[in-house]
């Protein structure tokens, strides 16, 4: 049945149809024009589903998405470095049948290239026996001669295999590229999938989808199985950190798998093994799931101008003390090269060629091949034979004369660098864009694990199309969006008694055991940012009501207020030394302290160096708190315009969005933080940051002796900062007393926002954390610390504090600096022991030229 | 003849140096033409981890890591070599010409020849370029015997370029070398490796020592013996011979090989990553070779 013939009647709602396009191989349908059986259902339900319903799905899948964090990098996009992961809601569909197909095929590459790998790194017979060019090995910059022998336990060296594949012409799958260096993608595709089950839910369930959860069970159980040890693995996944493209499917597996995610500096070799660094020492590693490309792994052997590796990792990998997947050095199977020898190398290597085809490659190192690509320019597109190389794919009618000549140059000059592909047209799929159906080309991302004896391949994998209807270069860099891919089931699939629902399993082991200390610093950091950030939003807030308001107060009293803004936000020399006119019209540093991001102090940069520590600890973050802090993000981007009326007209609704999200993060923190480690220390950075911001603010508007209006605005000020003042005036009315007033900000513990209800919570938590020698009773300098500031404030004498002295309160002044010291002192002594502290690394020997090969 | 060679390198940090990860090539490799029959290696301090193994090219490769604070890091590596000779002159003449073993690089399907072909492509210090091409090329003629013209170009370095200790450093790219024609041991080996690998013959650089004969009637200075660098050149009818473009010869008895590799990027005596150190470390370097 051709569903686009059905006639349109004006009483029907809108619906969706999609038309093949003329001259174009198609997904959804056959050489003859008609649908393909398995594409009906998903094609009539989105038709009746109609393009309103569907908005409001897309518009569901991109809030999902956005609140899981789903971002994907692209280089150079100043403005919106982390852009949201582009998922569209058509899914690309595969039969059964056809998998069955395409699954055979993948496994028999991965079996192959495992064995193609061994031989690279061991015996080399493929170049002994002349099956292939010695140069198309030895002139490759992925080949790291520094991992010759290295093996895995088991029968696989390679873990993962990544293939990208297009539907060519004559309607046959077709391999354009192999990803064996750490091949991204498989935690995207199920973030797709978690996102599609919960926006088209039953269109979802009556396909009757295979599941990728086992795929992901077997990658978890076969990086197990490499380890050595024989106690329980201690396995990581080791990321190039936040600014990588890539980083939240780093964290987004470390999560679902239940692993670690570290960086390269929670890691260090000592006495020959692999250890993390964390807060109760170092703990051993044995497996590493890789994401920093091999040649960035150990300055030592490998580059030596990376930051991104371990000293000496590749030593320990040699001795068999830690497993690396993939390992060290697998980059070199991504060598476009050897595409065009897969033919002769199957065949020696499992004696027959491979079922699944690859594309046509030409290299340039052949003289026959270089010829035909220089004569064939415009029908190729001309690849550099190492990614890493800095050069681009080109497709050669882009370019200008120039240019073009100085491609052949190139090319003439270093062939082995160089090789050619056909441009390919992948078949089309429908893709939902502008409120219709269109074709767009599509490419699969496929993932294979080893698993037993052989490999397990996702079904389905990650479909990308492009932005153009005739776009040859589909990646993500070039702004590709994403489709979940269906392998449609004969009948519903028997689910395991061991399959997990794969949309709410997160193993959370992470937080149960020791944090890497990085993370535990960022969550430490977190807090007190988060805290800084609140108590200045309360004060200007304070001020901007108090100023604006419809009382005026006096000269004396607005003085104060600025001067407390300065202090609390340590955004020295502020108003602390200000003219008479500065303070006439104080909105110009007003307006910096909120909003210069340069301006250490000032709300937007403190909301940036949170949101910095919240990226590098995203890991322990629940999913609500990863939405408040992109509610957070947002509202940053949104600051200048709401700012942009100036600060005359009321300027705290801008500030109130900022408030809210951060009180929202703060009682997440509480109600869907696990309580581990990682909670113990944000609580601590908080409750360290608020009782040192508090303090600052009783002694900047109660210290100065003014006169008893002037007296009655500031602590008024004070009570509204602190949030105070309805209490206060329930307790006390109307009447403002200095003595009333610290009774309640600084020693009532009842109230969560008073000075000693900071340092209470402080030293508990102080006293909770791990310590060295636990059969000691001497109390740690951070607990002496604690213990001392809590007993301080809790023996405060009133009458004592309220006393006057040469124009000021001398004793609380006193008093209140001494807290102020301890706090600092506590949050020093919690530095030195738990975070790291590393001296900076160089080179013995510095290679300038490596780079350049 | 039998040596004992004594490599001492020591390094003076301006700050204290947390730990470290050193790889050290600095255990001489057992050749054709000689094995080394003891080494023994001392590090000051004392190291937390170390291990010996052989390399990708067949080296000694020497890992240790130190994890106590120090200042000064002192590698000491004494070993007995036993060395032969290679080929003498006059052999030169009658060997394998040009065109034929270009030819034969470039059809034989023999592994030797196979593997031998990595030592033509460019590596991370020596790239391939036109100026090494065109003063290579005086040297070479289709019909003369390949390692007759290598001998040529050995003397034409030799001849043309100045030995200056302190005129280069590591760092110094091979078009200043050629451009002020003036260099010191690794410099000329590369130069020469280039140049071959411009002709289209694989050949590798070879690090080790020479042992240097005091003048007549003098003593000989402990540690005035140098470390030491030439090339190794690949002839399909001979197979690897060694040349020394610093002193103008074959490889000798004299010459004790430590590594070889593609470049000195191979075969570094001591490169490693260590942690803190400060800036300018002083390094010094003796070597002591002695006949036993």
């Amino acid at each position: 049945m051709a569903q686009n013939t059905q006639p349109t009647k004006a009483y029907f709602p809108p619906q969706l149809t999609y038309k093949k396009t003329q001259g174009q191989a198609e997904e959804a349908f056959d050489e003859n024009g008609e649908v393909r059986s398995h594409w009906t259902y998903l094609l009539d339900s989105i038709k009746t589903l109609g393009p309103e319903a569907l908005d409001d799905r897309q518009t569901k899948a991109r809030r999902i998405l956005r609140d899981d964090g789903a971002t994907y990098n692209i280089h150079g996009d100043e403005y919106t470095p982390n852009r949201t992961w582009e998922l569209d809601l058509v899914p690309s569909l595969i039969s059964s049948e056809e998998w069955g197909k395409i699954e055979a095929g993948l496994l028999e590459r991965a079996e192959m290239f495992n064995l193609f790998l061994r031989d690279i790194y061991g015996a080399r017979d493929l170049i002994r026996h002349s099956v292939i060019p010695p140069e198309a090995l030895f002139s490759h910059q992925g080949f790291l001669r520094a991992c010759q022998g290295i093996n895995l336990p088991g029968d696989h060296d390679l873990i993962l295999h990544a293939v990208d594949l297009v539907r060519g012409e004559d309607g046959k799958m077709c391999v354009l590229t192999d990803r064996t260096q750490a091949p991204s993608g498989a935690g995207y595709a199920l973030e797709n999938r978690t996102v599609m089950s919960r926006v088209l839910p039953s269109l979802f369930r009556d396909s009757h989808v295979h599941r990728l959860a086992t795929f992901f069970q077997k990658l978890r159980s076969k990086l197990a199985s490499l380890s050595l040890s024989l106690d329980q693995p201690r396995i990581v996944v080791l990321t190039p950190g936040a600014h990588n493209e890539t980083y939240f499917e780093h964290a987004y597996l470390a999560n679902y798998l239940g692993l670690h995610l570290v960086q390269s500096g929670d890691l260090m070799v000592r006495n020959g093994y692999v250890w993390m660094k964390s807060l109760d020492g170092l703990s051993r590693v044995d497996v590493i799931l890789r994401r920093v490309d091999d040649l960035f792994c150990d300055p030592v052997e490998l580059r030596s101008d990376s930051q991104l590796g371990v000293p000496s990792l590749l030593e320990v990998v040699r001795a068999g003390r830690v497993v690396i997947a993939n390992p060290l050095g697998s980059g070199i199977l991504e060598n476009p090269i050897f595409l065009k020898y897969l033919p002769q190398i199957s065949k020696a290597l499992i004696g027959r060629d491979l079922r699944l085809k690859s594309v046509p490659t030409y290299w340039c190192g052949d003289e026959k091949d270089c010829q035909y690509v220089l004569d064939n320019l415009d029908k190729l597109v001309i690849k550099p034979a190492y990614r890493g190389s800095g050069q681009r794919s080109v497709i050669t009618d882009e370019l200008t004369t120039e240019q073009r000549k100085e491609l052949v140059a190139n090319i003439k000059q270093y062939p082995l660098q160089f090789v050619a592909q056909p441009l390919m047209s992948a078949s089309q799929i429908p893709t939902y864009i502008d409120g219709k159906l269109q074709s767009r080309p599509a490419l699969l991302r496929s993932f294979a694990v080893a698993s037993e004896k052989s490999y397990a391949v996702m079904p389905g994998g990650l479909t990308r199309v492009g932005i153009e209807q005739s776009t040859f270069v589909i990646s993500n860099q070039a702004g590709a969006q994403s489709k979940d891919t269906w392998v449609i089931a004969s009948e519903p699939e028997r689910v395991g008694a061991q399959d997990v629902d794969e949309s709410a399993t997160t193993v959370r082991e992470a937080d149960l055991i020791s944090l890497p200390s990085r993370v535990v610093e960022n969550l430490f950091w977190m807090g007190r940012y988060a805290e800084r950030a609140e108590s200045s939003l309360r004060i200007l807030r304070t001020v901007f009501m108090m100023l604006n308001g419809e009382t005026n107060i006096s000269d004396v009293s607005k003085r104060a207020l600025l001067r407390a803004v300065t202090e609390v936000t340590v955004t020295q020399p502020g108003f602390l030394e200000a003219s008479d006119e500065m303070i006439g019209s104080p909105e110009e540093e007003l307006m910096l302290v909120v909003n210069d991001p340069n301006r250490m102090g000032s709300v937007r940069s403190n909301l940036n160096a949170m949101l910095n520590c919240a990226d590098e600890s995203k890991e322990l973050l629940s999913s609500d708190m990863l939405r408040v802090i992109n509610d957070i993000r947002d509202a940053l981007v949104e600051l200048d315009s709401a700012l942009s009326g100036g600060l005359t007209s009321a300027p705290e609704e801008a500030l109130d969005p900022f408030v809210t999200g951060l009180m929202a993060l703060a009682g997440l923190t509480q109600e869907s933080m696990v309580r581990g480690i990682g909670w113990r220390f944000m609580e601590m950075g908080r409750r360290l940051e608020r009782g040192m911001q508090t303090t600052a603010m009783i002694q900047c508007l109660l210290v100065p002796e003014v006169s008893e209006p002037d007296q009655n605005v500031l602590i008024q000020g004070l009570l509204l900062s602190l949030e105070a003042l309805i209490s206060y005036r329930r307790r006390y009315r109307a009447r403002m007393g200095v003595q009333s007033c610290l009774d309640l900000v600084m020693m009532d513990t009842n109230n969560p926002r008073s000075l000693l209800y900071q340092l209470e919570q402080l030293n508990n938590h102080v006293s909770a954390l791990p310590r060295v020698n636990e059969t000691r009773h001497e109390l740690t300098p951070e607990q002496r610390a604690a213990l001392e500031v809590e007993t301080l404030v809790k023996l405060t004498l009133l009458t004592d504090m309220s006393q006057r002295e040469d124009g000021a309160r001398q004793k609380l002044d006193q008093h209140l600096e001494r807290v102020t010291q301890l706090l600092a002192g506590i949050s020093a002594f919690i530095s030195d022991k738990y975070f790291d502290h590393r001296e900076s690394s160089q080179q013995l020997v510095q290679s300038v030229w490596e780079n350049n090969s | 003849m039998k040596y004992r060679v004594k490599h001492i390198t020591e390094y003076l940090y301006s700050d204290s140096v947390s730990h470290c990860y050193n790889l050290a090539h600095m255990i001489p490799r057992t050749t054709r033409r000689q094995k080394c029959t003891r080494t023994d290696v001392q590090v000051s301090p004392s190291t937390s981890f170390a291990s010996k193994r052989e390399d990708y090219f067949g080296n000694m490769s020497y890992h240790f890591e130190i994890q106590r604070r120090h200042s000064e890091l002192e590698i000491t590596v004494t070993s007995d070599v036993d060395t032969k000779p290679q080929y003498s002159e006059p052999q030169l003449d009658f060997g394998m010409t040009v065109s034929d073993a270009r030819k034969l690089l470039a059809e034989s399907k023999g592994a030797e020849l196979l593997l031998a072909r990595e030592f033509s492509l460019t590596s991370p210090m020596v790239r391939a370029s036109d100026f090494l091409r065109e003063y290579a090329a005086a040297s070479f003629a289709e019909e003369r015997p390949l390692l007759s013209c290598v001998m040529d170009l050995t003397s034409r370095i030799y001849k043309e370029f100045k030995y200056c200790p302190e005129s280069t450093t590591v760092a110094t790219p091979l078009s200043e070398v050629m451009a002020n024609k003036r260099g010191v041991c690794q410099d000329f080996a590369h130069l020469q490796i280039g140049c071959l690998r411009a002709m289209g013959f694989p050949a590798k650089y070879v690090s080790g020592y020479i042992e240097t004969l005091p003048p007549p009637g003098q003593e000989k200075l402990v540690g005035a013996d140098a470390s030491h660098a030439w090339i190794s050149v690949f002839s399909p009818g001979e197979g690897w011979v060694e040349f020394d473009p610093t002193n103008n010869c074959l490889a000798g008895e004299q010459h004790i090989i430590t590594a070889w590799g593609r470049d000195y990027f191979d075969v570094t005596p001591l490169r490693g990553t260590i942690f803190g150190g400060g800036e300018n470390p002083v390094l010094n370097i003796s070597v002591d070779v002695a006949r036993v």
